[in-house]
């Protein structure tokens, strides 16, 4: 199957625009998002960093703040048992830093001095307890900035013992500076943690411990400042799964079941998003990562990128935590993806369009092209027309067209010519029906019917009825020769017959399938008719010979025999002269001779009227054609002189018509022939030649039968009966010759031949010469 | 009787006849000469012997229609009768058309034969006589002088006016003139009048008419 030029343009050219389009939209939109979340993912990152950093540097100063007091009081710099002094320093460290809520130092035998923020009546609420032995007293006193007292009164029921309390025993413990994990605090009921310094005593001991309180919700009110995405959030998690850390502070804390506020950890926060993205890090209670951790997970439906930090430090077992929904990321890029995929299905469909179009242009030319040719091809239009407009290729293409085209049609009429102006009949003929297709001018003449006749006829309407049909047998037949040769009577129009000979071609397909028959037809009548005179001359001649030899034999021997009598009836009168000259004559002698010459005369009578009778079985004398009959004659003989390699040729003058018996000329013409033949075979020093040469001399015809054989014998005596020089022959050939000869009114003699061989002439009387005679 | 003035000439190319023939004729008295062919009879033949040929219709190269047809152009004082063994009546017709005295189909009968020998005797002496009357006639004409020939040309070809004035204005000469070769005129050809001359000159005419050639 040939594709369409005119459908591969179309395909290539729309369908080429439409797949570079959609490359292009498929490209930028893989790429496109690859960038965006890879942007995402650093986002979250510069989060987590910057929330580290925050948070370091939120805690940072808390830090500074308790080992300086607790450098301070190991220094004796204040006086630790002073609590004054203490409150002092403590005071002036807590304003230091607001994120601080409480600066603290308990010593060994359990004072506890505590500056605190405050909600009232002062800003700031300073508790000292002094212990001494058993006894001890708690003081609490706000003051303003300005350190000045605003209320003070002491609180009997309070026994708190800083000994007793986590941080303290941490520090006091481990000797160096430690955090608490976060917790909430107690008074103010908001999240911190608290970071303890050990006060030594430079002897290994430890005199005290200097705490600070930092409340941690403003890491939170920071992680709520920060924007990632739209809705994205990062949130802090220690190490045992607590959140300490969330942009809603609300959701940090929870109360158990004894009534006490704890942070709500991972697992059961009210954060279901954070707890799908982060639970199985606390899987075993430890956030196992040790470096940025970004992933990406489902969440009702939402596709979201998150991000889990390792911890920041050993001291803060805490780990950054960011999550935020893909979509924010890529919202944009999406709607803005879909808006260029419609974009590029417009832009394939206007291009595609425009490719259909440009391909109907490039092709318009070439369909106008195609439609043309066929139009030539049927015939409907004349290839001389001049081509529209097109392409080189395609005019070289026309013009190598147009020239098989003329070839063609140059062939074409050459072949019409041929079979129009043909001397001989031509016809072509269906293969299966045997109806004429066409016919020429001369097939015409022959069947006696014109064209359009010969075209409602089939070609068994030539033939005889009860004729074999050669033709359709052939064709139903098996033969493999496409070609065959017959004679046939054909019937021509008015129903005279003529003999014709007929050759066909069968033409076939090129599946071997008989197509037509190309007939070719002669009017074979003359030679037909020639043939059959000749054919008839030599049933004559046969019949002559068989029959008429005899007679012939006798006609020959009553000339010859006449011969003698007449000399005995002569010299039987001269006898009777003599015998009367004498004077005792014997009457009876006389007698004798009288009947001696009598019965001479009575045989002379029985062969007179023996030659009558034959006479009449001679037949007559006509006027014919005697150049004809020597060519019929030569024909009789050809296949002789061919036999000994004699050549026979004719010289002839314009000759009259003759007026004899034609068959008994033909027979002494076929006898001189023969002879002449035998004669030269015996030659074979030279070539053999015959001539027969005939001419006018007067009113009569003159025919030689000249050879270049050895000649005539002089002593033989050529005509007289019964002598030959033949083995096997009569020698009545040549005598009978010129018997017949004389009874047709001319002469037969011998003369030797210029050549050497012999020469027999005869006389025949012109037909002209009758009026004359 | 046959005629000692005729010779019979016998022409056939067979032996046989030509002897017996000739031997039979001659024992019935007459000269007999015979001759094989046509041509030896032309060869021998001197043209002025008065004869009867007795010839053989058919023989080869020249046969008897053939010299019968040489001779007819010559006039010769002889008759043929033709002898055949092949009696065809057309060759007999025109054998008869060109002058034979008959044409006999061999074997013949001798009376018939020798009947026929002596009618054509006669004729052929008959030519003969008339040949040579005519020559001496002849004779006597050509002893005329030029001016004698026109004289008596004029009086043949006009024998109404004959006198010597008429001939004289005809020719341009005095009537003595004529007159004086008028006597000599008559005196050469041997008659005593005009008429006579006149007569003398219609059968020269005649003769010379006659006379084929």
């Amino acid at each position: 199957m040939r594709n369409s030029l005119g459908a591969l343009l179309a395909i290539g050219l729309a369908g080429l625009q439409f797949v570079a389009v959609l490359a292009v939209v498929f490209s930028s939109y893989v790429t496109s998002e690859r960038a965006l979340l890879d942007h995402a993912r650093g986002l979250l990152n510069d989060v987590g960093t910057n929330t580290i950093a925050h948070s370091q540097g939120f805690l940072r100063p808390a830090r500074g703040a308790a080992e300086l007091s607790a450098r301070l009081a190991q220094n004796d710099v204040i006086a630790s048992d002073s609590p004054q002094l203490l409150e002092q320093l403590l005071f002036q460290q807590l304003q230091l830093a607001p994120q601080f809520a409480g600066v603290y130092h308990g010593s060994e035998d359990g004072d506890f001095v505590y500056v605190m923020r405050s909600s009232g009546p002062g800003p700031f609420r300073s508790k000292i307890i002094r212990v001494d032995g058993d006894s001890r007293t708690t003081e609490l006193i706000w003051r303003n900035d300005d350190f000045s007292v605003v209320e003070r009164r002491m609180d009997p029921e309070d026994t708190y013992d800083p000994r007793t309390r986590p941080w303290y025993i941490g520090a006091r413990e481990s000797l160096t500076t430690i955090w608490t994990d976060p917790y909430i605090f107690y008074s103010s009921q908001q999240p911190g943690i608290t970071l303890a310094s050990p006060v030594e005593d430079g002897a290994g001991g430890v005199r005290g411990i200097v705490g600070v309180d930092i409340e941690i919700s403003e890491i939170s009110e920071f992680l709520s400042h920060l924007q990632i995405g739209h809705t994205g959030r990062a949130l802090i998690i220690h190490a045992n799964g607590d959140v300490i850390a969330h942009p809603n502070q609300s959701l940090l804390k929870t109360r158990d079941s004894d009534g006490s506020l704890r942070f709500a950890n991972i697992r059961d926060i009210d954060d279901p998003i954070a707890q799908a993205a982060f639970v199985q890090l606390t899987g075993d209670g430890q956030v196992p990562v040790e470096r940025n951790n970004l992933s990406q997970f489902q969440y009702g439906g939402e596709v979201y990128v998150s991000i889990v930090m390792p911890v920041m430090s050993d001291k803060l077992p805490w780990t950054i935590a960011a999550y935020a929904p893909e979509d924010d990321f890529t919202a944009v890029i999406k709607s803005n993806r879909r808006t260029n995929i419609w974009i590029a299905a417009v832009v394939a469909m206007i291009t595609g369009i425009g490719g259909l179009a440009l391909a109907n242009y490039i092709y318009k030319p070439v369909r106008a092209f195609a439609v043309r040719s066929a139009l030539i091809s049927q015939g409907e239009l004349d290839p001389s027309e001049p081509l529209p407009k097109t392409y080189q290729e395609l005019e070289n293409a026309n013009t190598t067209l147009m020239q098989q085209i003329a070839a063609r049609k140059e062939t074409e009429l050459e072949y019409g010519q041929t079979f129009a102006l043909s001397s001989r009949g031509m016809a072509q003929v269906e293969a299966e029906t045997g109806r004429f297709i066409r016919v020429n001018a001369r097939f015409c003449e022959i069947t006696g019917y014109d064209a359009g006749e010969l075209e409602r006829m089939t070609f068994s309407d030539l033939s005889l009825p009860g004729a074999p049909p050669f033709l359709t047998q052939w064709n139903g037949g098996s033969g493999k020769d496409d070609e065959i040769n017959h004679e046939m009577r054909c019937l021509r129009k008015g129903g005279r017959t003529i003999w014709t000979s007929v050759n066909a071609i069968r033409v076939h397909n090129q599946e071997g399938k008989a197509l037509h028959f190309v007939l070719t037809m002669d009017d074979i009548s003359l030679n037909k008719e020639k043939e059959e005179k000749i054919s008839q001359l030599n049933k004559d001649l046969s019949y002559l010979s068989r029959d008429n030899t005899m007679g012939q034999l006798a006609s020959g021997l009553a000339h010859e025999l006449n011969q003698p009598l007449t000399a005995i009836a002569q010299n039987a009168d001269a006898a009777l002269m003599t015998v009367e000259q004498h004077p005792q004559a014997d009457a009876e002698l006389r007698e004798i001779l009288e009947e001696i010459e009598s019965q001479s005369l009575r045989a002379g009578e029985i062969i007179r009227a023996l030659r009558a009778f034959i006479r009449k079985d001679e037949g007559v004398r006509t006027v014919f054609d005697i150049e004809e009959l020597l060519d019929q004659t030569q024909r009789l003989v050809i296949a002789e002189a061919h036999d000994v390699g004699a050549k026979i040729t004719t010289d002839m003058e314009n000759l009259p018509p003759v007026e004899a018996n034609r068959v008994q000329v033909a027979q002494v013409l076929v006898n001189l022939l023969r002879n002449a033949i035998e004669a030269v075979a015996e030659t074979s020093d030279r070539e053999k030649h015959v001539t027969v040469r005939a001419g006018r001399r007067g009113d009569q015809v003159i025919i030689c039968v000249i050879d270049n054989g050895p000649g005539v014998d002089p002593s033989i005596n050529l005509f007289t009966q019964f002598e030959t020089t033949k083995p096997g022959g009569m020698g009545l050939g040549l005598t009978i010759c010129r018997s017949i000869v004389q009874e047709n009114g001319g002469r037969l003699w011998h003369e030797a031949s210029e050549t050497g061989g012999a020469r027999f002439c005869f006389t025949l009387n012109a037909g002209g010469a009758r009026g004359a005679g | 009787m046959p005629n000692a003035d005729s010779v019979v000439y016998v022409v056939d190319d067979d032996q046989d006849i030509r002897t017996s023939l000739s031997r039979a004729l001659r024992k019935r008295g007459f000269e007999v000469e015979a001759f094989d062919s046509a041509e030896a009879f032309l060869d021998a033949y001197d043209g002025e012997q008065a004869g009867c040929l007795v010839l053989d219709f058919g023989m080869p190269v020249m046969s008897g229609l053939e010299l019968q047809e040489h001779l007819n152009g010559l006039g010769f004082p002889l008759a043929i009768v033709f002898i055949t063994g092949h009696g065809g009546v057309p060759e007999s017709v025109k054998a008869m058309k060109a002058g034979a005295v008959d044409f006999l189909e061999k074997p013949f009968r001798q009376s018939v034969l020798v009947e026929r020998i002596l009618a054509a005797s006669e004729e052929a002496i008959a030519k003969r006589d008339a040949q040579e009357r005519n020559h001496q006639i002849r004779v006597r004409f050509d002893r005329l002088t030029a001016r004698e020939e026109e004289i008596v040309a004029r009086m043949i070809s006009n024998p109404a006016e004959v006198s010597s004035k008429e001939i004289g204005n005809y020719l341009g000469i005095s009537p003595r003139t004529v007159d004086h070769h008028r006597a000599r005129i008559l005196e050469k050809l041997e008659v005593k009048t005009v008429v006579e001359l006149i007569d003398l000159a219609s059968r020269l005419k005649d003769a010379t008419a006659s006379r084929p050639g």
